[in-house]
């Protein structure tokens, strides 16, 4: 096939898919809100008001004023200030996370659908091994055998959330692998590297899209629930979950403060969902119902 | 379907074993000395010695894999070192409160979750439609401990309404009155999600032929949404609750904690941060036990309702 001739197809896709998606208000929702997340992460030293790391001892647990738009926390630093720059953590959670479980998931997955035989039987039982813990009890586990930071937090949400793709792309791929246009490809002398980058992965890049999607509010969640246990990242780093932690001893006094932080989360999870589950149904118009 | 279940049950024994075998190797993995840590700085190599003999880390790995597995089998899952009492009987003390709070979350989620789907359905493509659906994606994006925490704000702090912390001194009302928040806190995820699968569900249901058939025969219209199209919509949702109920145990860790319950899950996180590595152990291999059990009912009432799973 010509290369402009493939380009115009992939371009009436998307043209396709964007069409679809302008129609539906869950898509601007989530943009918008992703597209907040992201712009506070990257320019939040020009956003934030004043520094988040800056305490002031005779301001603390203050309420909102025109000097600190949501108030102050028990060290007086300024609230609005670190929920900004807090999008940080979550962005590079996130965003981290899911790059870890796909391309792990995406080599297990296709390795366990091409090899087959006892490796594919020892890949499968990894991924039982891995499903038969509670996430948030492995995790845990797995955080306080390496240590909590920030690093080990991307690399242990990664590894938990992998199985998931992995398994997804072995069923994908095992079911691509007898569609006409693959055994027409091999006839032709196509290899498997080529059947596999030129046919296979184009076509569960839109199962994983949608599953990377939802799994980024997950972890976003789980980020945030570690570090309000204590266990995940630690103070003074701005997270949302710190700030929930911190927050969370002066419930009774203060209770306006730990509602800030949450909304962020909150917010934040929504816009992943309402995003992946928009881009679900312009990516397959067949499932037209939402689940 | 005896030959899935079977076969589905096979599966799980060498998965159990090599989660055995991960909880028995976190006494090598657990970073620093066992013995230092519990005794501190001021115990005599004799108290270590014995700590060590205990705990089983004077022998080889292998010697002390196998006893560990001789002693579970036998119920004896070693002693907390902080608490000083058998882990089996700790575990127990507080299994029972994870359980209850875990089916109330769930009978909370099934029953909130199924009404708003309902109503979004008979209403489709309207506005309070589209305002039910954000509901059900707001709920659904709420993890559990802030669901917990904005619930004590607004009714514990600002009204005092429900009690914030503790299981309630005995009684069954009191225990129920404790048991509200908790609930509550955990079942909002997961009544969004339930809410969009019954409205997909209904829709799906309300589009067959039968239906129209009703319509044509003048069947009241409450009558075909009600007895006809729930009894048969229904069946996804019951398939799911199993997978809803794994996920509502991981659920009820942040909620033990914020609600200071006891409970297997904050039960887990403080022995995490006192290194008391039995109850760890005991711990995560009762929720990963739980957890098992939870997704092999997932699994055989997914087949059970859609039999082509069994093929595969």
């Amino acid at each position: 096939m010509f290369k402009s001739q493939k380009f115009f197809r992939f371009k009436k896709k998307s043209i396709r898919v964007i069409k679809i998606m302008g129609n539906d208000y869950k898509a601007y929702l989530g943009g918008i809100i992703i597209m907040l997340i992201l712009v506070s992460a990257i320019f939040a030293p020009l956003i934030a008001p004043a520094d988040p790391y800056k305490t002031n001892v005779t301001k603390r647990l203050e309420g909102p004023s025109f000097e600190n738009l949501l108030g102050t926390d028990s060290l007086g630093r300024d609230i609005l200030s670190r929920l900004i720059y807090a999008a940080r953590p979550a962005v590079l959670v996130s965003f981290g996370g899911i790059i870890i479980s796909v391309i792990i998931g995406i080599i297990l997955g296709l390795l366990a659908a091409y090899v087959g035989g006892i490796l594919e039987s020892i890949i499968l039982f990894i991924f039982d091994v891995i499903r038969a813990f509670p996430p948030i009890i492995l995790i845990l586990v797995l955080l306080s055998i390496i240590g909590p930071s920030l690093l080990s937090v991307i690399v242990i949400l990664g590894v938990t959330i992998m199985p998931r793709y992995g398994r997804v792309v072995r069923a994908e791929t095992l079911s691509e692998k007898e569609e006409d246009f693959v055994e027409a490809a091999r006839s032709l002398g196509a290899d498997n590297s080529r059947i596999i980058f030129k046919h296979i992965l184009p076509n569960i890049f839109a199962s994983v899209l949608v599953l990377s999607g939802m799994d980024m509010a997950s972890m976003i969640m789980w980020e945030a629930g570690l570090s309000f246990l204590g266990l995940g990242l630690q103070p003074p780093l701005s997270s949302w979950g710190v700030m929930l932690q911190e927050s969370y001893q002066y419930i009774q006094t203060a209770p306006l403060m730990i509602v800030w932080p949450s909304l962020a989360i909150m917010l934040t999870m929504l816009g992943f969902s309402t995003f992946a589950e928009s881009l679900r149904v312009a990516l397959n118009p067949k499932l037209n119902q939402e689940v | 379907m005896f030959i899935y279940i079977t076969k589905r049950l096979l599966w799980v024994i060498p998965t159990i074993l090599t989660v055995l075998l991960i909880l028995f190797s976190l006494s090598y993995l657990l970073p620093g000395d066992p013995a230092d840590i519990i005794l501190g700085p001021r115990a005599t190599p004799e108290m270590a010695e014995e700590l060590n003999r205990r705990l089983g880390l004077d022998k080889p790995w292998y010697q002390s894999y196998l006893i560990y597995l001789k002693n579970i089998i036998k119920g004896d899952l070693g002693t907390s070192i902080f608490r000083d009492r058998s882990v089996l009987t700790v575990i127990l003390d507080v299994l029972p409160y994870t359980v209850i709070l875990t089916l109330a979350g769930m009978g909370l989620a099934v029953f909130n979750g199924i009404s708003i789907g309902l109503l979004a359905a008979n209403y489709n493509n309207s506005y309070f439609e589209k305002f039910l659906t954000m509901v059900s994606f707001i709920t659904a994006s709420t993890p559990t401990y802030i669901a917990g925490v904005l619930l004590i704000v607004v009714f514990s702090v600002n009204f005092n309404l429900i009690p914030s912390i503790g299981i309630g001194e005995g009684g069954f009302l009191s225990s129920l009155h404790h048991l509200i928040g908790p609930a509550l806190a955990l079942s909002i995820g997961w009544t969004g999600y339930i809410a969009r699968l019954t409205r997909s569900s209904m829709l799906e249901t309300l589009d067959q032929e039968f239906i129209q058939t009703e319509k044509s025969f003048g069947i009241p219209r409450y009558y075909i949404l009600y007895k006809y199209a729930l009894k048969k919509a229904i069946k996804p949702i019951i398939a799911v609750i199993g997978l809803g109920i794994g996920r509502l145990l991981g659920g009820a860790v942040f909620v033990e904690v914020i609600f200071n319950r006891p409970g297997l899950g904050r039960l887990i996180v403080n022995s995490v941060n006192e290194r008391d590595l039995p109850m760890v152990r005991g711990g995560v291999l009762a929720a990963a036990l739980l957890f098992v059990i939870a997704n092999l009912i997932a699994d055989i009432s997914y087949a059970y309702f859609d039999p082509r799973i069994k093929q595969k």
